[in-house]
Protein backbone atom coordinates (compact mmCIF):
# COMPACT_ATOMS: atom_id res chain seq x y z
CA UNK A 1 0.00 0.00 0.00
CA UNK A 2 0.81 3.61 -0.66
CA UNK A 3 3.97 2.77 -3.25
CA UNK A 4 5.02 5.04 -5.99
CA UNK A 5 6.18 4.56 -9.19
CA UNK A 6 7.73 6.62 -11.35
CA UNK A 7 7.02 6.27 -15.49
CA UNK A 8 9.97 8.09 -17.64
CA UNK A 9 8.85 8.13 -21.48
CA UNK A 10 9.55 10.81 -23.97
CA UNK A 11 5.88 10.25 -25.15
CA UNK A 12 2.86 11.45 -23.16
CA UNK A 13 0.82 8.86 -24.73
CA UNK A 14 3.29 5.83 -23.90
CA UNK A 15 3.04 7.13 -20.27
CA UNK A 16 -0.68 6.83 -20.39
CA UNK A 17 -0.58 3.25 -22.14
CA UNK A 18 1.56 2.29 -19.23
CA UNK A 19 -0.55 3.59 -16.48
CA UNK A 20 -3.29 1.92 -17.70
CA UNK A 21 -1.21 -1.22 -17.72
CA UNK A 22 -0.31 -0.89 -14.40
CA UNK A 23 -3.63 -0.14 -13.58
CA UNK A 24 -5.50 -3.23 -14.81
CA UNK A 25 -2.20 -5.55 -14.03
CA UNK A 26 -3.83 -4.86 -10.39
CA UNK A 27 -1.05 -3.20 -8.65
CA UNK A 28 -1.95 -0.85 -6.15
CA UNK A 29 0.46 2.33 -6.73
CA UNK A 30 -0.74 5.37 -4.98
CA UNK A 31 1.19 7.60 -6.54
CA UNK A 32 2.39 7.38 -10.63
CA UNK A 33 4.23 10.36 -11.07
CA UNK A 34 5.98 10.67 -14.87
CA UNK A 35 9.04 12.12 -16.34
CA UNK A 36 9.74 12.90 -20.55
CA UNK A 37 13.52 11.88 -19.98
CA UNK A 38 16.50 10.89 -17.64
CA UNK A 39 17.55 14.53 -16.74
CA UNK A 40 13.99 15.33 -15.66
CA UNK A 41 13.98 12.02 -13.85
CA UNK A 42 16.62 12.89 -11.72
CA UNK A 43 15.22 16.05 -10.77
CA UNK A 44 12.21 14.36 -9.73
CA UNK A 45 14.25 12.08 -7.50
CA UNK A 46 15.94 14.69 -5.89
CA UNK A 47 12.95 15.97 -4.08
CA UNK A 48 10.14 12.26 -4.43
CA UNK A 49 10.81 9.23 -3.34
CA UNK A 50 9.73 6.10 -5.38
CA UNK A 51 9.31 2.78 -4.74
CA UNK A 52 9.68 1.41 -9.07
CA UNK A 53 10.82 2.94 -12.29
CA UNK A 54 9.93 2.14 -15.15
CA UNK A 55 12.14 3.80 -18.03
CA UNK A 56 12.19 3.66 -22.03
CA UNK A 57 15.68 3.55 -23.68
CA UNK A 58 15.56 5.94 -26.44
CA UNK A 59 14.91 9.56 -25.34
CA UNK A 60 15.45 13.04 -25.60
CA UNK A 61 18.36 15.03 -23.62
CA UNK A 62 19.06 12.01 -21.50
CA UNK A 63 18.03 7.93 -22.72
CA UNK A 64 17.48 5.71 -20.43
CA UNK A 65 21.02 4.15 -20.36
CA UNK A 66 22.40 7.27 -19.62
CA UNK A 67 19.78 8.00 -16.27
CA UNK A 68 20.50 4.53 -15.41
CA UNK A 69 24.12 5.38 -15.31
CA UNK A 70 23.57 8.96 -13.00
CA UNK A 71 21.23 7.15 -11.37
CA UNK A 72 24.03 4.43 -10.29
CA UNK A 73 26.17 6.97 -9.08
CA UNK A 74 23.96 8.53 -6.86
CA UNK A 75 23.85 6.70 -3.04
CA UNK A 76 20.64 8.48 -2.31
CA UNK A 77 18.23 6.93 -5.34
CA UNK A 78 20.97 3.85 -6.11
CA UNK A 79 18.87 1.37 -4.65
CA UNK A 80 15.68 2.14 -6.30
CA UNK A 81 14.71 -0.97 -8.86
CA UNK A 82 14.54 0.24 -12.52
CA UNK A 83 12.77 -2.08 -15.43
CA UNK A 84 13.14 -0.68 -18.37
CA UNK A 85 10.40 -0.43 -21.47
CA UNK A 86 11.72 -1.26 -25.33
CA UNK A 87 10.44 -2.34 -28.39
CA UNK A 88 13.12 -3.51 -29.89
CA UNK A 89 16.34 -2.85 -28.21
CA UNK A 90 19.14 -5.51 -28.85
CA UNK A 91 20.43 -8.17 -26.27
CA UNK A 92 23.35 -5.79 -25.99
CA UNK A 93 21.48 -2.97 -24.58
CA UNK A 94 19.60 -5.03 -22.37
CA UNK A 95 22.65 -6.04 -21.29
CA UNK A 96 23.99 -2.96 -20.61
CA UNK A 97 21.37 -1.91 -18.71
CA UNK A 98 21.29 -4.96 -16.34
CA UNK A 99 25.28 -4.21 -15.93
CA UNK A 100 23.94 -0.83 -15.13
CA UNK A 101 21.51 -2.04 -12.28
CA UNK A 102 18.44 -2.03 -14.15
CA UNK A 103 16.36 -5.28 -12.86
CA UNK A 104 14.44 -6.30 -15.69
CA UNK A 105 12.98 -5.21 -18.81
CA UNK A 106 9.85 -5.20 -20.92
CA UNK A 107 9.10 -5.64 -24.52
CA UNK A 108 6.76 -3.93 -26.27
CA UNK A 109 3.45 -5.32 -26.68
CA UNK A 110 3.46 -6.47 -23.60
CA UNK A 111 0.09 -7.19 -21.51
CA UNK A 112 -1.16 -6.14 -18.22
CA UNK A 113 0.00 -9.60 -16.66
CA UNK A 114 3.59 -9.86 -17.48
CA UNK A 115 3.85 -5.64 -16.30
CA UNK A 116 2.61 -7.37 -13.00
CA UNK A 117 5.10 -10.00 -13.26
CA UNK A 118 7.81 -8.33 -13.78
CA UNK A 119 7.19 -5.85 -11.05
CA UNK A 120 5.41 -8.02 -8.82
CA UNK A 121 9.11 -9.70 -8.08
CA UNK A 122 10.55 -6.44 -7.25
CA UNK A 123 8.40 -4.87 -4.98
CA UNK B 1 7.80 -16.33 -46.70
CA UNK B 2 3.92 -15.39 -46.01
CA UNK B 3 3.53 -11.83 -45.56
CA UNK B 4 0.10 -11.65 -45.15
CA UNK B 5 0.50 -14.66 -42.37
CA UNK B 6 3.59 -12.18 -40.82
CA UNK B 7 1.12 -9.08 -40.92
CA UNK B 8 -1.99 -10.98 -39.36
CA UNK B 9 0.41 -12.90 -36.65
CA UNK B 10 2.15 -9.15 -35.52
CA UNK B 11 -1.45 -7.48 -35.49
CA UNK B 12 -3.02 -9.95 -33.58
CA UNK B 13 -0.18 -10.20 -31.00
CA UNK B 14 -0.38 -6.42 -30.63
CA UNK B 15 -4.55 -6.34 -30.51
CA UNK B 16 -4.30 -9.19 -28.21
CA UNK B 17 -1.77 -8.02 -25.34
CA UNK B 18 -1.83 -4.38 -25.65
CA UNK B 19 -5.43 -3.01 -27.15
CA UNK B 20 -7.38 -5.46 -26.00
CA UNK B 21 -9.88 -5.23 -29.14
CA UNK B 22 -10.62 -8.12 -30.92
CA UNK B 23 -9.42 -7.53 -34.41
CA UNK B 24 -10.68 -10.14 -37.15
CA UNK B 25 -8.50 -10.73 -40.06
CA UNK B 26 -10.29 -10.76 -43.63
CA UNK B 27 -8.86 -12.21 -46.81
CA UNK B 28 -5.98 -10.59 -48.24
CA UNK B 29 -6.85 -7.09 -50.62
CA UNK B 30 -6.66 -7.12 -53.90
CA UNK B 31 -7.06 -3.92 -54.44
CA UNK B 32 -4.99 -0.98 -53.14
CA UNK B 33 -7.01 1.95 -51.18
CA UNK B 34 -5.07 4.80 -51.40
CA UNK B 35 -7.51 7.75 -50.93
CA UNK B 36 -8.61 8.21 -47.35
CA UNK B 37 -10.94 10.87 -45.86
CA UNK B 38 -11.63 11.45 -42.07
CA UNK B 39 -8.92 8.86 -41.15
CA UNK B 40 -5.53 8.57 -39.84
CA UNK B 41 -2.59 6.12 -41.44
CA UNK B 42 -0.10 5.22 -39.24
CA UNK B 43 3.51 4.98 -41.21
CA UNK B 44 6.69 3.34 -40.78
CA UNK B 45 9.70 2.54 -42.81
CA UNK B 46 12.33 -0.61 -42.89
CA UNK B 47 15.28 -1.60 -44.67
CA UNK B 48 17.74 -4.54 -44.17
CA UNK B 49 17.70 -7.61 -45.93
CA UNK B 50 13.73 -6.21 -46.79
CA UNK B 51 13.41 -2.73 -47.54
CA UNK B 52 10.01 -1.44 -47.15
CA UNK B 53 7.04 0.93 -45.71
CA UNK B 54 4.07 -0.42 -43.29
CA UNK B 55 1.17 1.67 -43.17
CA UNK B 56 -1.98 0.78 -41.04
CA UNK B 57 -5.13 3.26 -42.30
CA UNK B 58 -8.07 3.17 -39.46
CA UNK B 59 -11.17 5.31 -40.20
CA UNK B 60 -11.05 8.29 -37.32
CA UNK B 61 -13.62 6.22 -35.21
CA UNK B 62 -11.36 3.20 -35.42
CA UNK B 63 -8.42 5.04 -34.25
CA UNK B 64 -10.38 6.92 -31.44
CA UNK B 65 -11.74 3.14 -30.11
CA UNK B 66 -8.23 1.69 -30.49
CA UNK B 67 -6.82 4.53 -28.77
CA UNK B 68 -9.83 4.60 -26.26
CA UNK B 69 -8.70 0.88 -25.07
CA UNK B 70 -5.02 1.06 -25.39
CA UNK B 71 -5.25 4.25 -23.01
CA UNK B 72 -8.13 2.87 -20.89
CA UNK B 73 -10.06 6.78 -21.18
CA UNK B 74 -12.43 7.98 -23.27
CA UNK B 75 -11.61 9.60 -26.11
CA UNK B 76 -14.27 11.52 -28.27
CA UNK B 77 -11.45 13.78 -30.96
CA UNK B 78 -8.78 12.79 -32.55
CA UNK B 79 -5.73 14.64 -30.65
CA UNK B 80 -1.85 14.30 -30.30
CA UNK B 81 -3.06 11.30 -27.91
CA UNK B 82 -4.37 9.38 -31.21
CA UNK B 83 -1.96 10.39 -33.26
CA UNK B 84 0.89 9.28 -30.82
CA UNK B 85 -1.06 6.08 -30.53
CA UNK B 86 -1.73 4.94 -33.58
CA UNK B 87 2.12 6.00 -34.35
CA UNK B 88 2.79 3.30 -31.76
CA UNK B 89 0.68 0.37 -32.60
CA UNK B 90 2.67 1.06 -36.39
CA UNK B 91 5.90 0.84 -34.11
CA UNK B 92 4.59 -2.57 -32.49
CA UNK B 93 3.83 -4.15 -35.37
CA UNK B 94 6.30 -3.29 -37.23
CA UNK B 95 8.08 -4.97 -34.17
CA UNK B 96 6.64 -7.82 -34.49
CA UNK B 97 7.72 -7.75 -38.59
CA UNK B 98 11.14 -7.91 -37.45
CA UNK B 99 10.33 -10.91 -35.36
CA UNK B 100 8.73 -13.15 -37.94
CA UNK B 101 11.20 -12.33 -40.81
CA UNK B 102 14.31 -13.23 -38.56
CA UNK B 103 12.74 -16.00 -37.55
CA UNK B 104 12.82 -16.85 -41.89
CA UNK B 105 16.54 -15.40 -41.65
CA UNK B 106 15.98 -11.58 -43.17
CA UNK B 107 17.06 -9.00 -41.02
CA UNK B 108 15.60 -5.78 -41.18
CA UNK B 109 16.26 -2.32 -39.06
CA UNK B 110 12.95 -0.14 -38.29
CA UNK B 111 12.71 3.80 -38.82
CA UNK B 112 10.38 5.73 -36.51
CA UNK B 113 6.59 6.19 -36.77
CA UNK B 114 4.43 8.81 -38.53
CA UNK B 115 0.86 9.54 -38.09
CA UNK B 116 -0.56 11.31 -41.45
CA UNK B 117 -4.08 12.39 -41.03
CA UNK B 118 -6.87 14.39 -42.47
CA UNK B 119 -10.17 14.91 -43.95
CA UNK B 120 -8.91 13.90 -47.55
CA UNK B 121 -5.31 12.74 -48.22
CA UNK B 122 -4.08 10.20 -51.05
CA UNK B 123 -0.82 7.77 -50.13
CA UNK B 124 1.47 6.57 -53.38
CA UNK B 125 4.32 4.05 -52.81
CA UNK B 126 6.91 2.95 -55.42
CA UNK B 127 4.92 1.57 -58.48
CA UNK B 128 7.41 -1.68 -58.59
CA UNK B 129 7.34 -2.22 -54.94
CA UNK B 130 5.34 -5.61 -54.23
CA UNK B 131 2.36 -5.08 -51.98
CA UNK B 132 0.66 -7.15 -49.95
CA UNK B 133 -2.62 -5.87 -47.41
CA UNK B 134 -4.81 -7.45 -44.85
CA UNK B 135 -8.41 -5.82 -43.52
CA UNK B 136 -8.91 -6.14 -39.49
CA UNK B 137 -12.45 -6.13 -39.03
CA UNK B 138 -13.44 -4.10 -35.75
CA UNK B 139 -16.24 -3.24 -33.67
CA UNK B 140 -16.00 0.57 -35.11
CA UNK B 141 -14.99 -0.59 -38.48
CA UNK B 142 -12.34 -1.53 -40.97
CA UNK B 143 -8.36 -1.13 -40.18
CA UNK B 144 -5.93 -1.96 -42.97
CA UNK B 145 -2.68 -3.34 -42.22
CA UNK B 146 -0.63 -3.20 -45.66
CA UNK B 147 3.14 -3.59 -46.50
CA UNK B 148 4.98 -2.37 -49.23
CA UNK B 149 8.52 -3.60 -49.87
CA UNK B 150 11.39 -4.39 -52.09
CA UNK B 151 14.40 -6.49 -51.93
CA UNK B 152 13.29 -10.02 -51.30
CA UNK B 153 14.30 -12.81 -53.69
CA UNK C 1 21.63 21.64 -34.60
CA UNK C 2 23.87 20.99 -37.07
CA UNK C 3 21.73 18.67 -39.02
CA UNK C 4 19.91 21.79 -40.27
CA UNK C 5 23.50 22.40 -42.59
CA UNK C 6 23.53 19.09 -43.46
CA UNK C 7 19.53 19.88 -44.94
CA UNK C 8 20.82 23.15 -46.60
CA UNK C 9 23.52 21.71 -48.30
CA UNK C 10 22.01 18.66 -49.29
CA UNK C 11 19.36 20.15 -50.68
CA UNK C 12 20.69 22.97 -52.35
CA UNK C 13 22.87 20.90 -54.17
CA UNK C 14 20.76 18.03 -55.59
CA UNK C 15 18.32 20.84 -56.91
CA UNK C 16 20.85 22.25 -58.46
CA UNK C 17 22.47 19.20 -59.95
CA UNK C 18 19.47 17.02 -60.40
CA UNK C 19 16.86 19.60 -61.79
CA UNK C 20 18.66 22.82 -62.45
CA UNK C 21 16.71 24.58 -59.81
CA UNK C 22 18.48 27.27 -57.80
CA UNK C 23 17.29 27.25 -54.42
CA UNK C 24 17.94 29.28 -51.69
CA UNK C 25 17.74 27.69 -47.39
CA UNK C 26 16.04 29.99 -45.47
CA UNK C 27 16.44 29.97 -41.32
CA UNK C 28 15.34 26.74 -39.63
CA UNK C 29 11.31 26.90 -38.06
CA UNK C 30 11.34 27.30 -34.40
CA UNK C 31 8.17 25.32 -34.10
CA UNK C 32 7.59 22.72 -36.96
CA UNK C 33 4.46 23.06 -39.28
CA UNK C 34 2.59 20.04 -39.26
CA UNK C 35 -0.48 20.86 -41.03
CA UNK C 36 -0.69 20.74 -45.08
CA UNK C 37 -3.48 22.36 -47.26
CA UNK C 38 -3.16 20.82 -50.95
CA UNK C 39 0.11 19.75 -50.87
CA UNK C 40 2.39 16.81 -51.93
CA UNK C 41 4.75 15.16 -49.11
CA UNK C 42 7.65 13.05 -50.20
CA UNK C 43 9.04 10.52 -47.38
CA UNK C 44 11.51 7.99 -46.94
CA UNK C 45 12.50 6.26 -43.52
CA UNK C 46 16.24 5.89 -41.83
CA UNK C 47 17.31 3.24 -40.21
CA UNK C 48 20.14 1.86 -38.41
CA UNK C 49 22.76 4.09 -36.16
CA UNK C 50 19.94 6.93 -36.88
CA UNK C 51 16.59 6.13 -37.07
CA UNK C 52 14.22 8.10 -38.38
CA UNK C 53 12.19 10.06 -41.74
CA UNK C 54 13.19 12.60 -44.14
CA UNK C 55 9.75 14.11 -45.65
CA UNK C 56 9.71 17.05 -48.53
CA UNK C 57 6.58 19.14 -48.16
CA UNK C 58 5.70 21.22 -51.30
CA UNK C 59 2.14 23.24 -52.52
CA UNK C 60 0.74 20.95 -55.41
CA UNK C 61 1.81 24.12 -58.14
CA UNK C 62 4.99 24.21 -56.30
CA UNK C 63 5.61 20.33 -56.69
CA UNK C 64 4.31 20.24 -59.99
CA UNK C 65 7.15 22.47 -60.95
CA UNK C 66 9.60 20.57 -58.88
CA UNK C 67 8.56 17.51 -60.73
CA UNK C 68 8.99 19.52 -64.52
CA UNK C 69 11.80 20.62 -63.57
CA UNK C 70 13.34 16.77 -62.39
CA UNK C 71 10.90 14.65 -65.66
CA UNK C 72 11.47 17.58 -68.11
CA UNK C 73 8.29 17.30 -68.79
CA UNK C 74 5.07 19.58 -68.50
CA UNK C 75 2.96 18.57 -65.25
CA UNK C 76 -0.44 20.03 -64.85
CA UNK C 77 -1.72 18.18 -62.07
CA UNK C 78 -0.91 15.99 -59.32
CA UNK C 79 -0.47 12.76 -60.93
CA UNK C 80 1.63 9.83 -60.33
CA UNK C 81 4.66 11.35 -61.92
CA UNK C 82 4.58 14.04 -59.37
CA UNK C 83 4.30 11.38 -56.40
CA UNK C 84 7.30 9.36 -57.48
CA UNK C 85 9.00 12.41 -57.78
CA UNK C 86 8.71 13.77 -54.47
CA UNK C 87 9.76 10.43 -52.82
CA UNK C 88 12.01 9.93 -55.20
CA UNK C 89 13.65 13.94 -53.86
CA UNK C 90 12.78 12.47 -50.23
CA UNK C 91 14.90 9.24 -51.08
CA UNK C 92 18.16 12.02 -52.74
CA UNK C 93 17.83 13.76 -50.00
CA UNK C 94 17.90 11.37 -47.39
CA UNK C 95 20.84 9.55 -49.32
CA UNK C 96 22.91 12.98 -48.91
CA UNK C 97 22.17 13.64 -45.43
CA UNK C 98 22.93 10.00 -44.52
CA UNK C 99 26.47 10.37 -46.08
CA UNK C 100 27.17 13.37 -44.47
CA UNK C 101 25.61 11.87 -41.10
CA UNK C 102 28.03 8.59 -41.15
CA UNK C 103 31.09 7.28 -43.27
CA UNK C 104 30.14 3.79 -43.13
CA UNK C 105 27.19 3.64 -45.73
CA UNK C 106 25.66 0.70 -43.95
CA UNK C 107 25.33 2.62 -40.74
CA UNK C 108 22.14 3.96 -42.09
CA UNK C 109 19.55 2.21 -44.32
CA UNK C 110 16.93 3.93 -46.25
CA UNK C 111 13.52 2.32 -46.38
CA UNK C 112 11.23 2.99 -49.87
CA UNK C 113 9.94 6.32 -50.34
CA UNK C 114 5.88 7.07 -50.27
CA UNK C 115 3.89 10.04 -50.76
CA UNK C 116 1.38 11.63 -49.56
CA UNK C 117 -0.88 14.50 -50.67
CA UNK C 118 -3.92 16.10 -50.22
CA UNK C 119 -6.10 19.17 -49.49
CA UNK C 120 -5.64 18.98 -45.94
CA UNK C 121 -3.61 16.85 -43.82
CA UNK C 122 -1.17 16.29 -41.10
CA UNK C 123 2.19 14.66 -40.13
CA UNK C 124 2.67 13.82 -36.16
CA UNK C 125 5.78 11.99 -35.08
CA UNK C 126 5.88 11.07 -31.42
CA UNK C 127 8.29 13.38 -29.46
CA UNK C 128 11.98 12.79 -31.17
CA UNK C 129 15.40 13.63 -30.18
CA UNK C 130 16.20 15.57 -33.09
CA UNK C 131 14.09 17.70 -35.37
CA UNK C 132 14.28 19.88 -37.66
CA UNK C 133 11.86 21.95 -40.23
CA UNK C 134 13.89 23.87 -43.42
CA UNK C 135 11.93 26.23 -45.84
CA UNK C 136 13.39 27.18 -48.99
CA UNK C 137 13.10 29.60 -51.47
CA UNK C 138 13.20 28.75 -55.30
CA UNK C 139 11.58 30.79 -58.45
CA UNK C 140 8.99 28.30 -58.90
CA UNK C 141 7.78 28.72 -55.05
CA UNK C 142 8.83 27.92 -51.07
CA UNK C 143 8.70 24.30 -49.83
CA UNK C 144 9.66 22.69 -46.95
CA UNK C 145 12.48 19.93 -46.25
CA UNK C 146 11.83 18.02 -42.31
CA UNK C 147 14.35 15.43 -41.16
CA UNK C 148 13.30 13.62 -37.83
CA UNK C 149 16.49 11.71 -36.20
CA UNK C 150 17.61 10.08 -33.36
CA UNK C 151 20.93 8.66 -32.83
CA UNK C 152 20.47 4.89 -31.46
CA UNK C 153 22.12 4.21 -27.78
Amino acid sequence: MGKKVLIIDDSSTMRKIVTRSLRQAGLDFDTILEAGDGQEALQLLAKESVDIILSDINMPNMDGIEFLRQKSANAAIKSIPVVMITTEAGADILAEAKSLGAKGSIKKPFTPEQVSEVLGGLM
Amino acid sequence: MDFAQAIIEATSDVFNTMVMLEAAPGMQATEKTTAFNDAISGILGFSGDIKGMLRINCPNQVAMAITGSLLGMEVEEIDDDVRDAIGEIANMIAGGLKIYFTRHNHIIELSIPTAIGGQSYTVHSLANAEWVAVPFTLAAGVMVVELQFVGLK
Amino acid sequence: MSWETHIADATVEIFSTMLMMEVSSQPPLTERIKSHQDSVTGMVGMAGLYKGMLAIHAPSQVAMTITGNFLGLEVDSVNDDVKDAMGELANMLAGSIKAKLSDNSKDIQLSIPSAVCGDSYSLDYQPQQGSSMVPFESAGGRFLVELQLEQQT
